[in-house]
């Protein structure tokens, strides 16, 4: 036993030595590795606000803390640095009321004045375009600070869930509250770096660079010494960049990693196999855990010929989900049936649109496209592949790289449209290129992505995506990434007026299943995006130095460890005995 | 005829060797192992259901006949060499991939050598500055490591044919046959067949290709094959890193998307072993040959 611990302890130490930090040595059993399956590409800006810059490689699991979090188990809003937020009597207006004892790493007090200034900030900039800020900017016209622990918030519309959108990290993250006593001496919000960071949080940044952060425990945490939380059990959490699935299953297997990313249910058998410790959500098969943001293909409605909605349809048509989830997930998740996510909170939504005759099927039906296609005007040439005026039928199909899950299933994708007769093309793209040049500003034909997410437990999240209202002309940016695909027909704007009535409703609202099959009609006849399958995560946890990571049995929230909620997880851990 | 008698039938086997140089048995091993592999392409296509290749057309994670994956699948003789993680099958892919890689390298050296051939003789034979400008590019060229431009190239255009990345390569292939002809070639000028063919008229043109490049055809032959071994390491490098042509199966993309796919730790050895050893039989291949070639323009290595 006495070989293994040293070379832990060796690999620990030449960890913290390659990040030129000498100072403190902290023992590997006292430190959690997380993983992170992005580069940092600019490790000295923690602007959260603007493009290219990150939030989870810690600085939001972390550092900063949410002021609420959504818990997936119970459907409601756990408070963290606010405590409560009520609405008047038609939800136009919210009143938050904050924590008391909150201190940023610094010493000052977290009030009332931060929650102010932030907002405000990002209501007056809109080159802070984070989806998290563009959500504030159109949904709030102004906020009031009633005294140091109470805000009050004037939407410009009613909002029911206006809580959950944009405070309870429903998805990912969360409106992030910074410091005014360090951001109100920034000239410009969009420029500032905020190096070195501040936040709430129970661990405060130590150092950084492209393939890691490590951030180390601030024994003075607030939350500790107020009674809100105790002090949480590592003194040292580390993000590191794994770089792919093979080195990520080496670490887990050797433990120089406690918490992996997605792996394929293949690698991780073969990883519990050589290293018993590792658990992930479900104790058998299929092991993963139903992630919200069911994937889906993005395609360009401004380029020819996909501009044309039966053309659109026909690649609905041709591509075969059951094959997608058999080939490139190995049979972990199952088919999209619609645009949401298959949770049983959604089932009243997903059965209204089934019913009226818009739910996708599992398999292809490519021989419905071939018709669609020649009606076209394509013919058959000799190399199987559709032409028209002598240039074949192509598409390219833009998918980041940063994972196989990601790049498995375009490969399937291109496969079937090839066979079909269409000449697809998988451009892979590094990740900070694909969501921060390809994407928003609809840089091309068609591509993979899962930007329809958003709902839970309510439709009108996911809905409102594509309303007409986000379409911006192809090389300006979509705002918070909403309708990349530049749907802007009269089907869009019926559909659109539709969903805006929807936006005031309560989610419980009888009509609401009704209002959402009247407004899907317009998807399914026009497709801006193609539903493919359910997201699944296999997200293996090691608990050979920590236990208490979430799992279905001890479901307290959900495993997206890069998610804001991660808070929870990381009071939750307890060291191994 | 010499007199044999007092020599045994080994002897007299060897002697007789002598009669054609290029009865070397390194220059027929190496042939045959890169016919096989060629034999495999051709047989391969006729004998073998192509479409197999492709993604989600077989089972995922086969193992060959009479072994066992992970999950306790034996192998099957509908795949006897298994299949990959994404449901295609080993044997398709080494049938078309093979070659392919194979190919590859050999367009390039081809477009490579010929243009070395031509600047060379040019820069040998009507020296001055022709010659400066000639050598200076090729000695610049030849401090460029070509997988770090073409890494930059490959990554800025994604997807490419093997053609043109055959093409690719040769732009880094052409320096080392350009000056080691033009060596050749700045002493063979000198020599009397070349004095007595230019004194009687001959043009330029006729003298450096119709008079010398014959006498220099082992060296070419010595060249090429290193040359065609250099574009396929170069070729199955950018495919390794997953910068070769996506849906046209290679070796070298096999490997990469072994990789990707955790197939180490699944213990899927026969995804990135068995295109391994194909390329090693590939290279082992050429280096015989290249040996061989070398015997036979350099009699003094040639052992009794």
């Amino acid at each position: 036993m006495k070989a293994p611990r040293t070379l832990m302890l060796a690999s620990a130490i030449a960890l913290t030595a390659a990040s030129g930090l000498l100072a403190q040595d902290v023992a590997r059993e006292d430190t959690v590795i997380f993983d992170l399956d992005r580069t940092i590409s600019d490790p000295e800006n923690f602007n959260w606000f603007t493009a290219g810059t990150k939030r989870e490689h810690g600085a939001h699991q972390a550092m900063w803390e949410p002021l609420f979090i959504l818990n997936y188990t119970t459907g409601e809003l756990d408070p963290w640095l606010a405590t409560s937020i009520t609405p008047n009597g038609d939800f136009s207006e919210w009143t938050m009321t904050l924590r008391e004892g909150v201190e940023w790493s610094d010493g000052e007090a977290f009030d009332a004045d931060d929650v102010v200034f932030t907002v405000q900030m990002v209501l007056g900039n809109e080159e802070l375009s984070a989806r998290e800020a563009a959500t504030i900017r159109a949904q709030v016209a102004s906020v009031e600070k009633i005294d140091n622990l109470t805000v009050k918030l004037t939407l410009n519309a009613p909002n029911p869930r206006f809580p959950t959108e944009n405070f309870g990290v429903r998805i990912f993250g969360s409106f992030l509250i910074m410091p005014e006593h360090v951001w109100s001496a920034a000239e410009n919000p969009a420029t500032f770096a905020f190096y070195p960071p501040i936040g709430t949080g129970p661990y405060t940044y130590t150092s950084g660079a492209t393939n890691r952060m490590i951030w180390d425990r601030n024994d003075d945490y607030w939350g500790a010494r107020t009674g809100f939380q105790d002090l949480p059990a590592p003194q040292r959490l580390i993000w590191l960049e794994t770089g792919g699935e093979e080195s990520r299953a080496q670490l887990l297997a050797t433990n120089q990693i406690d918490a992996a990313q997605n792996v394929s249910i293949g690698t991780f058998e073969a990883v519990q196999a050589q290293n018993p410790a590792v658990i992930a959500w479900h104790d058998g098969y299929p092991y993963a855990w139903p992630d919200p943001c069911a994937r889906q293909m993005e395609i360009n409605t401004t380029v020819a010929p996909w501009d044309d909605p039966a053309m659109r349809k026909a690649v609905a048509a041709i591509i075969d989900r059951s094959q997608i989830v058999n080939v490139a997930y190995e049979g972990t998740t199952v088919a999209s049936e619609t645009m949401f996510v298959q949770y049983g909170s959604m089932s009243p939504y997903i059965d209204a649109v089934k019913a009226a005759g818009y739910g996708l099927p599992a398999r292809a039906d490519v021989d419905a496209a071939q018709a669609a296609i020649e009606a076209a005007g394509y013919t058959m040439g000799s190399d199987g592949l559709y032409e028209k005026d002598g240039t074949d039928l192509s598409v390219n199909i833009h998918v980041n790289s940063a994972s196989t899950e990601y790049t498995r299933t375009i490969d399937v994708i291109v496969e079937q449209l090839n066979r079909a007769g269409i000449a697809a093309r998988a451009v892979p793209v590094e990740n900070g290129v694909f969501w921060g040049e390809v994407l928003p500003f609809g840089g091309y034909e068609m591509s993979y992505s899962w930007l329809s997410c958003g709902s839970v437990n309510e439709p009108w999240t996911s809905m409102t995506r594509y309303t007409n209202a986000s379409v911006v002309p192809v090389g300006e940016r979509s705002p918070g990434f909403n309708n990349t695909a530049r749907w802007d027909t009269d089907g869009a704007a019926a559909y659109t007026a539709i969903v805006d009535q929807m936006a005031g409703m309560a989610s419980d609202d009888p009509a609401l299943p009704g209002m959402v099959a009247e407004a899907y009609q317009h998807l399914d006849a026009e497709m801006p995006f193609v539903p493919l399958v359910q997201a699944a995560k296999l997200l293996p946890f090691n608990t050979t130095y920590w236990t208490g990571w979430p799992t279905a049995d001890n479901a307290y929230n959900h495993p997206a460890f890069w998610w804001g909620h991660t808070h929870q997880i990381i009071h939750a851990l307890e060291k191994a005995e | 005829m010499a007199d044999t008698s007092d020599l045994t039938a080994r002897q007299i086997r060897r002697m007789k060797r002598f009669d054609n140089p290029w009865r070397n048995p390194k220059l027929m091993w190496g042939a045959s192992l890169l016919l096989g592999i060629i034999a495999l392409g051709l047989l391969g296509r006729l004998f073998w259901n192509l479409d197999l290749v492709f993604t989600g057309s077989a089972p995922l994670k086969l193992p060959p006949v009479g072994f066992e994956n992970l999950r306790r699948q034996e192998g099957v003789w509908d795949h006897p060499l298994g299949t990959d993680g994404s449901g295609r099958d080993m044997l398709s892919l080494l049938i078309i991939g093979a070659p392919n890689s194979l190919m590859v390298g050999v367009l390039a050296s081809l477009i490579g050598m010929s243009v070395g051939i031509f600047l060379g003789f040019s820069a040998g034979f009507l020296k001055g500055r022709v010659d400066d400008v000639i050598r200076v590019l090729s000695d610049v060229m030849i401090t460029i490591p070509p997988l770090l431009i073409l890494v930059v190239f490959q990554a800025a255009y994604g997807d490419v044919s093997l053609t043109m990345m055959a093409i690719l390569i040769a732009c880094f292939v052409w320096q080392s046959p350009t000056r080691l002809i033009r060596a050749q070639v700045l002493s063979m000028r000198e020599s009397g067949y070349v004095q007595m063919a230019r004194l009687s008229g001959a043009s330029t043109l006729h003298i450096m290709f119709r008079e010398m490049l014959p006498n220099l055809v082992p060296y070419l032959f010595g060249s090429f094959i290193a040359n065609v071994t250099t574009s396929i390491v170069t070729a199955v490098g950018l495919e390794v890193l997953g910068l070769g042509p996506q849906r046209v199966p290679t070796l070298g993309r096999a490997i990469y998307e072994a990789i990707n796919s955790g197939a180490l730790i699944q213990n899927l050895w026969w995804w990135w072993g068995i295109p391994t050893i194909l390329l090693a039989v590939m290279f082992i291949g050429l280096l015989l040959i290249n040996l061989g070639l070398d015997e036979v323009s350099n009699p003094r290595l040639r052992k009794l």
